[in-house]
């Protein structure tokens, strides 16, 4: 029996903004001493009242914006209620019935088909504080004791909540990807994973055979894009094994264990809290009119999917090479400056993807920090289009260029390319090194040995890439027939 | 000079005019209450030297000709749940005993800034919870006037520091009457201001939506100079309006009730009020009328029927919200337990008196699923009308006088006896609270005893001048109370 999968994901997004979400205290907390960032307020210090972060509610509407949600206006915080040490005020303040961004959708490209996913909603929220346990593995079973870390505490963070309609692994991991790219274009989140920046739930569960919604299971605890992949590669394999079995599924939250490669029940419904959700009434409700709305959504930059689509019309690009180019906001600008120096959009794209790509890669560099302008690598490509340089030539330039931080002038020079016909003088001082490398070779032509002329092709291909083809090949099999009498 | 019974006013004047110093004001203050307070109980934390160190720099500043402030070397006290940069604050808890913030209220820089000097912290009911001061973890305060009785709460510290004339002025914090109440049982003046009005920020909080600080004072001109100083917007506290208000002394000072239209509350047992503030009801609609008010009759259904069990929703459910952070983990009374569970289980146990814990407790029921929806959610709602009600209300009428409390000052001890009376006993005075009203205890003389009697008057929300422009009106006519005499003999 065919179930199907249904997946709906949590995303956590931690906004760009340079103090938390109710205080002053910086969000700079990576690496930060332990308690160090904190304040009376962020420390729940009687007395002390939150207040709002404009930037981060520009982020959230930002966010909510380019996920095509509705803006909401007199939107409330909650207080959540739990007591746990990492959570000073006991409580957190949270978006519960009023989120300031409803309804939306984001369509998805999955294993080559497209794919609209609705969302519910974009709520602004604060971070939590951090534990740390002083065992070898850093978990809390049998720690002594535990020491709390509230740097993190209050840090601004955007929850977004997609209806259950994703249906695969691969979905959800292209969602992911979609939501990270789009936070990353709008420079709401640094949206990385292993930095915290991007967090994810996962709720999964299997239909029942009249196509109703099974009982639900939310996967907690997954710190990258694999172990998201593997999680639900597991937990639908779990699921539908305990139904083949006839077994019934428990309402529950499961924490994934990365090196066991395991879901583990964390705790089930029944002791699932309540968290005696109230009005927080020590802020004004938010203000997002339609002006301050309109404002924003003016100043957002071309979606990523816009640009995606539009590299395809308007340079012919395919879309798999559109989707590479565009991943990263900063390459695609990169790449549309190439053709404005006068790149041919399919040569550029090329180049983009091969020798960038590679020299990014190997030495783990951002486009940002490419020390070659774009305008620089675009002339560069002319000159392969104008046959001024062969794509060897080039690709020897731009190594000269990127290595030894020469100018594109200096480093053609260097390579021989500078453009100049190698003929004369300097031709016959390359054809006598050639001959002084073949010894061999020369003294068999020259004893007749060479019937088919095969040896003399050969030296005068030796010839042709010692000068880089800089050199007219009529005039270098004439200077070898001559050198070699 | 006799500085005993000078007006915060006369005490700014004089200082400013160097006819006696700002340190001989606060000595004055200091020595009151060194020599009486251990009978009264009404000051928890006495701040002599930073409070002689701080007048001095005022009279340095004066003779500097530098602009002084407007309640420029007047000694003042704040309710004990004021933060104070240096100064225990402790919400007269076990909880917070001994705490030392690290910062000053908003209200208590404001009174810095206008040269207002800390003399100490009052006492109060346990994180404001109460309605007579004898929750303290400090002891219970003794009413002034007649020390059988209670001086009200939870602003009872700083409503008797004012009666027994330590300091002619001085701070609380209103939930549901705490600055008004004990003003009318200790016999002094008691505002609680719109919500908005002032800044929350460092005032540890019972109630977030229904919390207000409020000025006493011995006239109603030091309270609205109160609120010249407090009135103010604050970037900390987004709760606090920052529209530019107007000027409160100069409303005071106006005292007129020529054209008002005053509404006289009906509709409850008038019979059910102790007879003397029956008495004052009458006599506030004789001075009203005589000084060219007109009265009409109105009643206040829902709001009468209903306000009790809604504010105690509210206070309640947000109560035991804002005592959570007491967990025993970063500040305040620990206790070590098992496991996290169990501290902060027993750092809570310990550290929170009966009352308190008794509200959180059912503040918390009041917030959990099925109770919410029941409960809460349908008292959020009569909140709304009672806010309607006053609406309507206040298009038809500029002021409304009704009672501060069916009582006078209780004798002590009742608390305990008859809690569900004494919860009554705050009818009048949670409508504004809940309506975001500003309101006024006014004091109407004393009776045969000298108990003092009072009423109330209301106004609509920002119309906090036009309020005290009317209570100053009846205060002209009717006399502002003088200071107790005291005792130091059992």
């Amino acid at each position: 029996m065919k179930r199907e999968v249904v997946i709906g994901l949590e995303i956590h997004l931690q906004l760009k903004t340079r103090t938390k979400l109710f205080c002053s205290c910086s969000t700079d907390y990576i690496g930060a001493t332990p308690n160090t960032n904190v304040c009376p307020v962020c420390l729940a210090v009687p007395g002390t009242l939150p207040v709002i972060n404009d930037l981060a509610v520009d982020l959230a509407v930002k966010m909510g914006l380019g996920l095509h949600c509705d803006i909401q206006d007199g939107t409330r915080f909650h207080r959540k209620h739990y007591f746990y040490a990492d959570l000073p005020k006991a409580y957190q303040i949270t978006q519960y019935e009023h989120a300031i961004a409803q309804g939306g959708y984001l369509d998805i490209i999955a294993e080559g088909k497209k794919k609209r996913v609705h969302l519910d909603h974009l709520h602004l929220e604060e971070d939590a504080g951090k534990l740390v346990h002083p065992t070898a593995d850093g978990r809390l079973s049998g720690a002594a004791y535990s020491l709390v870390d509230y740097n993190r505490g209050g840090m601004p963070l955007s929850e977004i909540v997609s209806r259950p309609e994703m249906n695969s692994p691969a979905e959800a991991l292209a969602y992911i990807a979609q939501i990270r790219q789009l936070a990353r274009y709008l420079d709401v989140s640094d949206g990385e994973m292993e930095s915290g920046s991007l967090r994810v739930d996962v709720n999964v569960s299997l239909s029942n055979p009249d196509g109703s919604l099974g009982t639900r299971v939310e996967l907690k605890n997954i710190n990258s894009l694999r172990s998201i992949g593997r999680a639900l590669e597991y937990e639908i394999a779990r699921q539908n094994r305990v139904l083949d079995e006839g077994g019934e599924l428990e309402q529950e939250t499961r924490l994934w264990d990365d090196a066991a490669g395991v879901t583990r029940s964390m705790r089930s419904k029944e002791g699932a809290r309540d968290y005696r959700y109230y009005v927080e009434m020590d802020l004004a409700p938010i203000d997002a009119k339609p002006d301050y709305v309109r404002r924003i959504r003016e100043s957002l930059p071309e979606m990523p999917w816009d640009k995606r689509d539009r590299f395809v019309s308007e340079y012919g690009l395919s879309l798999e090479e559109s989707q590479q180019i565009t991943e990263q906001r900063e390459v695609a600008d990169y790449y549309e400056e190439i053709v404005k120096a006068g790149a041919p959009a399919a040569k550029a794209a090329n180049w983009m993807r091969t020798e960038v790509q590679r020299i990014l890669r190997d030495d783990a560099l951002d486009i940002t920090e490419f020390p070659i302008s774009a305008r620089r690598l675009g002339e560069l490509i002319s000159k392969v289009e104008k046959k001024e340089l062969s794509n060897t030539q080039a690709k020897d330039v731009l190594a000269a260029m990127y290595g030894e931080k020469l100018s594109l002038e200096e480093a053609m020079k260097k390579c021989g390319a500078s453009g100049e016909k190698m003929t004369g003088g300097a031709l016959e001082a390359v054809v006598e090194k050639v001959f002084a490398s073949q010894p061999e070779a020369v003294d068999a032509i020259k004893k007749g040995a060479d019937k088919k002329g095969a040896k003399v092709k050969f030296l005068q291909g030796l010839v042709m890439r010692e000068t880089r083809g800089s050199a007219d090949p009529a005039e270098v099999a004439r200077t070898v027939a001559e050198l070699l009498k | 000079m006799e500085l005993l019974g000078l007006s915060a006013r006369e005490i700014a004047a004089g200082v400013k005019a160097k006819k006696f110093t700002a340190e001989e004001a606060v000595r004055a203050s200091i020595e009151r209450i060194k020599r009486y307070d251990k009978k009264y109980n009404a000051i928890v934390a006495l701040c002599e030297e930073e409070a002689v160190a701080s007048a001095k720099r005022v009279d340095e500043a004066v003779a500097r000709g530098e602009e002084p402030g407007a309640l420029c070397g007047v000694p003042y006290v704040v309710k004990d749940n004021f933060c104070t940069k240096g100064i225990v604050t402790t919400c007269c808890s076990k909880m917070l005993k001994g705490w030392v913030p690290n910062y000053d209220a908003t209200a208590v820089e404001k009174m810095k800034e206008a040269g207002a000097v800390l003399i100490g912290k009052a006492n109060m009911d346990e994180f404001a919870m109460g309605s007579t001061t004898e929750s303290s973890i400090f002891g219970a305060t003794l009413n002034p006037r007649d020390r059988t009785r209670v001086p009200g709460g939870s602003s009872g510290g700083s409503a008797a520091a004012v009666a027994a004339g330590y300091v002619p002025v001085a701070l609380g914090s209103d939930t549901g009457g705490s600055v008004r109440q004990p003003a009318a049982f200790c016999g002094v003046q008691g505002m609680k201001p719109s919500y908005g009005q002032i800044s929350r920020y460092g005032i540890v909080a019972y109630a977030s939506s229904l919390d207000q600080v409020g000025p006493l004072a011995a006239n109603v001109g030091d309270l609205a100079l109160l609120m010249d100083v407090l009135a103010k917007g604050d970037p900390n506290d987004t709760t606090c309006d920052a529209y530019e208000r107007p000027s409160f002394t100069g409303a005071a000072a106006k005292a007129s009730l020529a054209g008002k239209r005053v509404a006289l509350l009906t509709g409850y047992d008038r019979g059910s009020l102790d007879a003397p503030l029956s008495a004052a009801i009458d006599r506030a609609v004789e001075i009203c009328r005589a000084e060219g008010a007109s009265i009409i009759d109105v009643k206040l259904p829902i709001t009468m029927e209903h306000s009790v069990a809604c504010y105690y929703m509210v206070a309640l459910g947000d109560a035991s919200s804002k005592l959570a952070c007491y967990d025993g983990m970063r500040y305040g009374h620990h206790a070590d337990g098992r496991n996290l569970s169990e501290m902060y289980k027993k750092s809570r146990m310990e550290g929170f008196g009966e009352e308190v814990r008794k509200r959180i407790l059912v503040g918390t029921c009041i917030l959990t699923r099925g109770y919410y929806e029941n409960y809460f959610v349908p008292a959020m709602k009569v909140r709304q009308l009672i806010s309607d009600e006053f609406k309507n209300l206040f298009e038809e009428a500029d002021m409304l006088i009704c009672p501060i409390s069916p009582a006078l000052a209780y004798k002590r001890g009742l608390g305990e006896k008859d809690p569900v009376r004494m919860y009554l006993g705050d009818v009048f005075t949670t409508i504004a609270n809940l309506a975001g009203l500003p309101s006024v205890s006014l004091n109407l003389g004393f009776t045969a005893e000298g108990l003092p009697t009072n009423v109330q008057l209301l106004a609509p929300r920002f119309g906090d001048d036009g309020l005290l422009c009317c209570a100053a009106a009846i205060e002209r006519a009717a006399g502002a109370p003088h200071i107790a005499e005291l005792t130091e003999d059992d």
